[in-house]
């Protein structure tokens, strides 16, 4: 019962966002789209909201949470003041590759249920942090630190971004106790939401049925990934659905403007605060966009901020309270930032692809290669997540060089998981339409 | 089965890949298990090796009343376990005080814990008894030590 009811008060996340979510220029996305980007945006303002909270050392509680993040939705209003209504495309009936695809995207989403119910999808990092910090959190109604200060508790990482925790919280505050098998079914709900909100997103850049397919194929990449690098009930999930939807609303021939702009930028937001590895990912995926617009100076620096400006004022709340409590400064990982070993690259190459290799042989990232190859040339857009994932690997790899004693290990656990992204890139840009 | 538009269709390949990655994804289902609910949320997982602590400490938690200090060792004593134990006695044990025996895959020296109220080991019953004990699982057993 109260595994049921703390999934129950994830409802509130798309309830949060759907005030913002409601205005007409939104009016473009298919209904369930619509939902699960609320859900998204409702996330990112719930997180934020528990952060200003603490930062303001107010106990949290779901009422005040809720309300604030509401009142957050409903004041960002005001920034899309002047956007036209829209409409969603006609809808025709689904042909028949759309059905399988949505079958094919069913499938894989109860392969990933039947796997986190089976105990084999767990992540042990929901009980090393994750969960065991959202529990205490709760508990105290606010970000413990005393319990994050331990000397003991340093694998904790008190400086990680603080989306999953809070989120957690929030739903444990609601539930009355920390659920952790209800934790660990938000690796197939999440991927659910995405199976639900990605073909009416992408279907403005290209047809229903390329859509649906395409929608499939990163539901079926991240299925197959999530189960066997165990992601259930840790951050990347939610990270993943952030950094997709985000993707591919930019992808949208419409995603210039505030409607877009600033919806994308609540969802790179999200991803920045949900683990760190999602802010790079946020400022290559901008700047490549706006890149590829073009336009004056001036518009440039209008989307930008609209890109850009809520991730900054979550991560500058974030930073705020751990400054503000000598908590931490900085992201830290595992070596002092800039201290490269070059020494470890060739191994740290071998040591992705041994990795990547290992998790279902590889498939998972092979076939959606192997999909934009034989999609042949691409649009140019299909530079956005390109670039990107370029961006990220790259990123990735900059981290690993700073391990003292070699990252093979470290590697071995994590590459699997926070590569997942590259071939979900490759799966979107090969539904980039050449232009005429 | 796809209508035959062209060559090209712009949604044969990720179908064909989505249907192949969906299979892989079912085939790491643990079906051998059938309807039977797993006993931990890691018996199938890569850190199955961690499950029995798991289980365990979920049930130590019934046990051990909130406030309390308590230890998680291994028997037979392995410093690397330990320090997965300690972490997964945060979790599972909140609003107890859990002590580490082993940080980072080093023991600590037993004045750190030696104060612990209660003893959680994982394995074999230990000898000689560290002090009364509770009760015991298939996994290890739970003791109110003596002090």
């Amino acid at each position: 019962m109260e595994g049921a009811t703390w999934l129950a008060a994830l409802v509130f996340l798309p309830a949060v966002g759907s005030p913002l979510l409601a205005h007409r220029s939104f009016g473009r996305f298919p209904f369930w789209s619509r939902v699960v980007l609320s859900g998204a945006a409702g996330a990112a303002l719930v997180s934020f909201s528990m952060t200003l909270l603490a930062l303001a050392d107010r106990a949290w509680g779901v009422a005040v949470v809720v309300a604030l993040a509401t009142v957050l939705a409903s004041g960002m209003r005001v920034l899309l003041r002047g956007e036209p209504a829209t409409s969603p495309p006609e809808s025709a009936s689904p042909d028949v590759a759309e059905r399988l695809a949505g079958a094919i995207a069913c499938i894989a989403v109860i392969a990933a249920l039947l796997a986190t119910l089976g105990g084999a999808a767990t992540s042990v990092d929901l009980v090393f942090f994750w969960g065991a910090k959202a529990q205490q959190f709760a508990a105290a109604r606010g970000i413990d630190l005393a319990f994050l200060r331990n000397p003991a508790h340093q694998y904790m990482h008190p400086y990680y971004p603080p989306l999953v925790s809070n989120v957690f919280a929030f739903a444990t505050t609601a539930a009355g106790r920390f659920v952790w098998t209800a934790a660990a079914l938000t690796f197939p709900l999440t991927l659910a939401a995405l199976a639900a909100a990605l073909p009416g997103v992408l279907g403005g850049m290209t047809s229903a049925r390329a859509a649906a397919a395409t929608s499939a194929l990163v539901v079926t990449t991240l299925a197959c990934i999530g189960i066997q690098a165990d992601i259930a009930g840790n951050a990347d999930m939610p990270l993943y659905l952030f950094e997709t939807l985000a993707l591919a609303l930019l992808l949208r021939p419409d995603a210039a403007g505030a409607t877009g702009d600033l919806l994308a930028g609540l969802l790179f937001a999200a991803a920045a605060t949900a683990k760190v590895e999602g802010l790079p990912f946020a400022v290559s995926a901008t700047a490549l966009a706006l890149w590829l617009r073009g336009g004056t100076p001036a518009e440039r620096a209008k989307a930008s901020a609209r890109l850009l400006g809520p991730t900054a004022v979550a991560l500058a709340a974030w930073f705020g309270f751990g400054l503000s409590r000598k908590l931490f400064s900085a992201y830290s990982e595992y070596g002092r930032f800039f201290d490269i070993h070059l020494e470890h690259a060739g191994g740290i190459a071998a040591a992705i692809v041994t990795s990547v290799a290992a998790t279902g042989r590889g498939l998972a990232y092979v076939i959606p290669l192997l999909c934009l190859v034989g999609a042949g040339r691409r649009g140019r857009m299909a530079a956005l997540p390109l670039g990107t994932a370029a961006a990220l690997a790259g990123f990735l790899v900059f981290t690993y060089l700073h391990s003292t004693g070699g990252p093979a290990q470290w590697i071995g656990w994590s590459a699997p998981r926070v590569f997942a992204p590259v071939p979900v890139m490759f799966a979107l840009a090969a539904a980039c339409r050449r232009e005429a | 089965m796809l209508r035959p538009r062209s060559i090209a269709d712009p949604a044969l390949a990720p179908l064909v890949g989505s249907a192949l990655l969906a299979a892989l994804a079912l085939w790491h289902v643990p079906w051998r298990q059938g309807l039977e609910r797993p006993a931990t949320l890691y018996d199938h997982s890569s850190a199955a090796a961690l499950a029995p602590a798991y289980a365990l400490l979920t049930a130590a938690a019934l046990g051990i009343p909130p406030g309390a200090s308590v230890t998680v060792r291994a028997e037979p004593p392995d410093a690397e376990l330990e320090m997965w134990y300690h972490r997964f006695a945060v979790a599972l044990l909140p609003g107890r005080r859990a002590i580490p025996s082993a940080l980072y895959g080093a023991f600590l020296a037993p004045e750190v814990w030696k104060d612990a109220e209660y003893l959680v080991v994982v394995g074999p019953k230990p000898s000689p008894a560290p002090g009364r004990l509770l009760f015991e699982t298939p996994q290890g057993s739970v003791w109110l030590r003596d002090r």
